[in-house]
């Protein structure tokens, strides 16, 4: 644990001095010490990458990884199933078609607030619709959780891509943020939003853990124990949309994060709640930090879309699991 | 005896003040100001580039930004940018931006910005950078737009000049246009416009120019009529039924370097299933121009010049 903050504080720090503009180490140290007021001086260009967008960006990254890792224990847990994953319940296809409705329909009418409030807006009304799935479900097996899930997915891409069709086909391109994820909107006046949404799935999966861990013994031992099932697990996805909207209100969609790291987080502590929930954390935020780092110098100047570097990293893991579990069933 | 001199030199400097009150101008139905004339500049896109050439502000220029990622360059445009450097090949990142503190950024929509992207004029107002929005993309992002004229050249070559304290040079430009603009008017009045269709590559689906690009102005001002004027957008998708159902006389194709020249292009429609009945193709009736030709820039004049003189050739 103590060894997975260390490696989270240097990855941090990777992130702080690597970017597309080269920046070399003493100007960084230089910006830190002006921002401080260690060393008198105005901010300087250099200064203000540093420390107004590169700082922002590393926390956000940190956050958003621990985030959608917990997210992943929760749907994991809840549903019992490997593959369930932040993304596969319609909210990054919600988030999607909110703000393409925005770019195509409405325009920026509210201001600089008018496409993250659109994601978030489109990610809950498609979670919800999962969520009243969920309830009229609630005593059928899970496995028909993730086909809901699944269903409105598609319904949300089927809308999105109308909306770009029948408007600026152009609109297609800014599309490409939303879906591919991005952590250059991070900025010290959006940090809150985060922050806000690792707090509340971080407490909930916490105060939640023995039930939680109850659950894992399967629908009925768990009743037996006193854990009302139906509604943890409506309660967990709803907490888990939440948090979820609010990330890809600023991100955009990070995917395969909260499908690979509750693997990885199993792997180093156990099945346990109490220990995997931080443990997931850890591993989210690192794995996201160190992606954001690869996307930013792998065509440096240019960005990638971090969501390019989890998912072809998320797609092997899949491969590995699937290869691990036929040698575990022989 | 104080007060009347106090308030004397109070009026001297409010008056003062006023002059040097900078400048306003529209951008996109908002409006724009500058307290003092903007010292560092940074351009995207090949075509205002070219503006801001045409303007002379290379002295004050320190960056360009999406051009080596997509064309190749002239040997004018090379000479003409001497070393003021690119910033990023495509579009770029803030961070590239406040790299080199610049006091105004020149760009548009789908030109180096996207809209609910990383780089937008809100998201690099805070780093005390003003964002100038090509005329010709606001309409990515409002709808009620006046259709394509030539003012999308002649009305940014104007806010430029004016922002950059260089409004006589931009008036002269402008009235120079104009001039060789109603030459050629003059010239095409009597004949009826033929039909042109303008393609940008081969493609499952044309993408071409609408009623709000300015290559719609441009292929009138040379006396011809668009076949997608009546498209409600600016650059955007069409069918190859509804292009071929209008039966163009004469093609303008985007003509990039390597492997997608306007030859390429004629090629292609050659062998297109419908496209190849059309009369343009029939009559191999085309002109092929580049990027900078056909986007909001100096080189539209020349370029309308060029349409006109290979769509009326009898005319010259």
């Amino acid at each position: 644990m103590i060894l997975g903050v260390a490696v989270l504080a240097i990855l941090i720090l990777m992130s702080i001095v690597s970017g597309s503009t080269t920046i070399p180490l003493a100007e960084v140290q230089g910006a830190f010490a002006i921002a401080l007021g260690f060393t008198e001086g105005e901010p300087t260009p250099t200064s203000r990458i540093i420390t107004d967008l590169r700082l922002p960006r590393a926390l956000f990254s940190a956050i958003i990884g621990a985030g959608l890792g917990i997210v992943g224990v929760l749907l994991q847990t809840t549903t019992r199933n490997d593959l369930a994953d932040p993304f596969l319940f319609g909210l990054s296809s919600g988030a999607a078609a909110g703000a393409v409705f925005v770019i195509t329909v409405t325009g920026d009418v509210l201001g600089i607030w008018t496409l993250p409030l659109a994601a978030f807006s489109g990610g809950m009304i498609a979670s919800g619709i999962v969520l009243t799935l969920v309830r009229a479900l609630r005593n059928s097996a899970p496995e028909k959780l993730i086909l809901a899930g699944l269903a409105v997915s598609f319904l949300f891409a089927a809308l999105t891509n109308f909306l770009i069709f029948s408007g600026d086909s152009r609109a297609a391109h800014s599309v490409v943020f939303w879906m591919l994820g991005g952590l250059g909107l991070a900025r010290w006046n959006n940090i809150w939003l985060v922050l806000l949404g690792l707090g509340l799935v971080l407490l909930f999966a916490l105060r939640g853990h023995r039930k939680l861990d109850a659950l894992l013994t399967g629908d009925v031992t768990a009743s037996s124990l006193g854990v009302p099932v139906g509604q943890l697990r409506a309660r967990m996805f709803f907490i888990s949309a939440l948090t979820t909207a609010a990330f890809v209100s600023v991100a955009g969609v990070i995917g395969f994060i909260g499908l690979m790291v509750p693997h990885l987080a199993r792997g180093i502590a156990g099945p346990l709640h109490i220990r995997l929930v931080p443990a997931a954390a850890l591993c989210g935020a690192m794995l996201l930090t160190a992606s954001d780092i690869l996307a930013r110098v792998l065509l440096a100047p240019q960005e990638l879309p971090v969501g390019i570097v989890t998912t072809s990293l998320g797609a092997v893991f899949v491969f590995a699991l699937l290869i691990g579990g036929n040698r575990m069933r022989r | 005896m104080k007060t009347p001199v106090t308030t004397a030199t109070a009026l001297a400097l409010m008056s003062t003040g006023a002059l040097a009150q900078g400048v306003t101008v529209d951008n996109c139905g908002e409006t724009l100001s500058f307290d003092e004339t903007p010292e560092r500049i940074v351009i995207h896109d090949i075509n205002m580039t070219e503006m801001a050439f045409a303007l002379g502000l290379q002295d004050r220029m320190v960056g360009v930004t999406g051009i080596t990622g997509w064309y190749k360059t002239n040997e004018t445009f090379d000479a003409m940018r001497g070393d003021i450097p690119e910033l990023a090949e495509r579009y770029p990142t803030v961070e590239n931006l406040v790299a080199v503190d610049p006091d105004m950024f020149f760009a548009g929509w789908y030109y180096g910005m996207q809209p609910g992207g990383e780089v937008t004029p809100d998201t690099l107002e805070p780093f005390g950078i003003q964002t100038l929005v090509l005329s010709e993309s606001c309409v990515h992002l409002h709808d009620d737009r006046p259709e394509a004229s030539m003012d999308l050249l002649f009305g940014d070559i104007l806010r430029l000049g004016q922002i950059m304290d260089v409004e006589d040079r931009a008036t002269e430009l402008v009235s120079g246009w104009e001039t060789q603009l109603a030459e050629l008017e003059a010239l095409t009045a009597e004949v009826e416009p033929p039909r042109v269709f303008l393609l940008d590559g081969p493609a499952d689906a044309p993408f071409t120019a609408g009623r709000y690009a300015i290559v719609d102005a441009m292929i009138e001002a040379a006396g011809g009529a668009s076949v997608t004027s009546d498209m409600e957008t600016s650059w955007g998708r069409s069918s190859w039924e509804a292009v071929a159902a209008s039966n163009p006389e004469f093609l303008v194709l985007l003509d990039y370097a390597e492997g997608q020249s306007a030859e390429d292009t004629f090629a292609y429609l050659q062998e297109h299933l419908v496209m190849q009945f059309i009369d343009a193709v029939v009559n191999e009736r085309w002109v092929g121009l580049a990027y900078e030709e056909l986007t909001p820039g100096p080189a539209n004049i020349d370029a309308i010049e060029t349409m006109a003189r290979a769509m009326h050739p009898d005319l010259f």
